[in-house]
């Protein structure tokens, strides 16, 4: 391989790995608080994309219940302005975190009030996946809408550069995914760091029953830990939509899959376990040749297997306890 | 009763199918072992009935074998599923709870990309045209297949549960290392209770493929583990008939709401939201309460939750 090519697939890595990795954190978060893992994290994905869809687009004329609406009759607000699109994301992202407020309001704490299985949030969590993804494809369709992937055309350059002979691409899109998530990854860390709720939250995830002892309200940090997990699994939709320019009810399936892998290659409930799980996966995944690319689906997983049995705790994950 | 079956004879088979493959995750989960492998099992059987059915190399083997040749595909799916079942089964049954789960995801999902690529599961497109089981005329004749299977697992389930090893297995899913410190060997146990359900699987997929008629990836996804997860949970997971009971139920929901047209998939969804938080001991479970008042239930404790189902 040449370098420039090293360099090409090591930019590219960096840029989907980081998608990888604020996704990932979805999960994490709520793993952390409650033990259990949400299956319904890929759905509010697919929803956050579409929510910004909605807000820059507004036309559903495919087919679904929403079919020939268009909130936009005299041409999108979009019309190129990055700013405009940069709302839009923000205002997805924050809606997608309210319906994970909800899913956990209807789903799980009900469940948890009564003490049941944590296996059973499993399935309840599938219901609701369920549930999301094929109100989607009734109120839009089960078509794949075009997402404006040229949201960000007018950010100037896109950057280029030689390395040798070759020229080494960076589209727009990717630099300003890398640098959401860098900044996501920042403020998160500072909330959860540095913060008095970071630090309530950290007490829940810790010990719920000390914590709230301590006068601390778990339900209401778990509220917030399901909203900040939404908030990150609905600005991934749309940043990824917004990368491959595509957006369908099933968009989210492959990446709810992934993100598991992720969290369990950096460790079960580790937050900087996430971003290194997500980074090692997107990296992984640039480098497979292209004959096998058939195959990079199957990367994650194989990772995932790997780490599993030569260190169940992952990366970057705290050894379990052996009960006695 | 030639119209109701063949109007719902399809629907019958593929209940009986669900309740089977709901318990080859409950073996596994009698030794408290959370696998959700048996969709990849089931695919690796149906492949293997598949490839045998209508693979040119083995072409002078069905002409000397004539029907002979669909027990030896359900002979063949076992028997590679059983090796298989052991070789992914002993690394990984030395994890717990939520990272079994994982990794048998993980299992699957190498399995689905690695057969979508491989040229003799045919691909994307998989392998089509399989020959219907013993010259059946009508779908609802693979009863006389899936029927007995059902009733032979039962029995087999109910007779291991019985037996010395069904004590250890109950044991081990109680308390793995006082199982151990007692002399049951936890691992030689979990792995034999993985292999049963991993065999049962691969019967079932060898007798699946002819009852679609064709045979893809589609057929062992996430989606498969965790709907039969469902069933499982929904129908109990503490009875050898909750499996059965769930798969047939959540089988025949989307069915039975099909006057909701295109609601009903939202409504299953809902269903099992609802089942789940009002039916925690599943549907068995439930049913048994009614006759008798249950031990009183302890609430897994944080650590529990946390170190996963062990």
């Amino acid at each position: 391989m040449e370098v420039s090519q090293i360099i090409q697939n090591l930019l590219n890595g960096l840029a989907i790995g980081s998608v990888y990795a604020i996704f990932a954190l979805g999960y994490t978060l709520v793993f952390s608080i409650l033990g259990i893992i949400n299956f319904a994290h890929g759905a509010v994905f697919t929803l956050g994309a579409y929510f910004t869809y909605t807000l820059v687009v507004g036309q559903f004329e495919n087919n679904g219940l929403l079919k020939g609406i268009n909130l936009f009759p005299n041409g999108s607000p979009l019309s190129g302005n990055p700013w405009v699109f940069a709302l839009a994301t923000l205002i997805g992202a924050v809606l997608a975190g309210l319906v994970a407020v909800l899913i956990e309001r209807l789903a799980f704490r009900p469940m948890r009030a009564r003490g049941a299985d944590p296996l059973l949030a499993l399935v309840s969590s599938l219901g609701v996946a369920l549930v999301i993804v094929n109100l989607i494809q009734l109120l839009v369709g089960a078509e794949i809408y075009n997402f404006p992937s040229d949201a960000y055309g007018q950010v100037q350059p896109a950057l280029s550069f030689h390395v040798g002979e070759r020229v080494v691409i960076i589209r727009t899109v990717q630099v300003i995914i890398f640098a959401v998530s860098l900044v996501m990854l920042a403020v998160l860390g500072y909330v959860i760091g540095r913060t008095k709720v970071g630090k309530a939250l950290r007490a829940v995830a810790e010990n719920p029953g000390t914590a709230s002892l301590l006068g601390i309200s778990v339900d209401r940090f778990i509220l917030i830990t399901f909203f900040l997990s939404g908030f990150l699994g609905g600005l991934a939709g749309t940043l990824v939509g917004t990368a491959f320019g595509v957006a369908g009810p099933y968009f989210g399936v492959t990446y709810g899959l992934k993100g598991l892998a992720v969290i369990v290659l950096g460790g079960l409930g580790s937050i900087p376990g996430a971003v290194v799980g997500g980074l090692v996966i997107g990296l992984a995944e640039a480098f497979v040749p292209s004959q096998y690319s058939a195959y990079k689906d199957a990367v994650a997983f194989a990772l995932l297997f790997v780490i599993l049995l030569v260190r169940p705790q992952g990366l970057l994950g705290r050894a379990q306890i052996q009960k006695v | 009763m030639g119209e109701f079956l063949s109007q719902y004879g399809f629907l019958i088979v593929t209940m009986v199918q669900a309740g089977l493959l709901g318990l080859s995750l409950y073996f596994p989960l009698q030794a408290g072992q959370l696998s959700l492998a048996s969709p990849g099992f089931y695919a690796v059987g149906g492949y293997v009935a598949a490839i045998l059915l209508t693979g040119p190399a083995f072409s002078g083997l069905r002409d000397s074998l004539g029907n002979g040749m669909f027990p030896l595909t359900w002979l063949a799916a076992a028997l590679i599923c059983g090796v298989l079942g052991v070789i992914v089964g002993v690394p990984a049954l030395r994890l717990r709870g939520i990272y079994l789960a994982l990794a048998t995801i993980a299992f699957v999902e190498i399995l689905r990309v690695v057969s979508l690529n491989l040229a003799i599961t045919g691909g994307a497109i998989g392998i089509f045209g399989i020959p219907q089981a013993f010259g059946f005329q009508d779908r609802w004749q693979y009863i006389w297949l899936f029927g007995p299977l059902l009733v032979l697992t039962l029995l087999f389930a109910r007779q291991l549960e019985r037996s010395r090893v069904g004590r250890a297995l109950r044991a081990i899913r109680e308390d793995e290392l006082a199982a151990d410190a007692m002399g049951v060997p936890p691992t030689r146990y979990k792995v034999l209770a993985f292999v049963i359900g991993a065999v049962l699987a691969g019967i079932v997929g060898a007798m699946s493929a002819p009852f679609l008629n064709t045979w893809n990836a589609k057929q062992g996804t996430f989606d498969a583990s965790i709907a039969i997860l469902a069933f499982v949970l929904i129908g109990g997971s503490r009875n050898l008939w909750g499996p059965v009971v769930g798969g047939a139920l959540l089988t025949a929901v989307p069915e039975l709401l099909r006057f909701l047209a295109d609601w009903r998939l939202v409504i299953n969804g809902l269903v099992l939201v609802v089942a789940s938080l009002y039916l925690p001991q599943g549907i068995v479970g439930a049913l048994q309460r009614l006759r008798r008042t249950p031990p009183p239930q302890r609430p897994p404790s944080v650590a529990e939750v946390k170190g996963g189902t062990s």
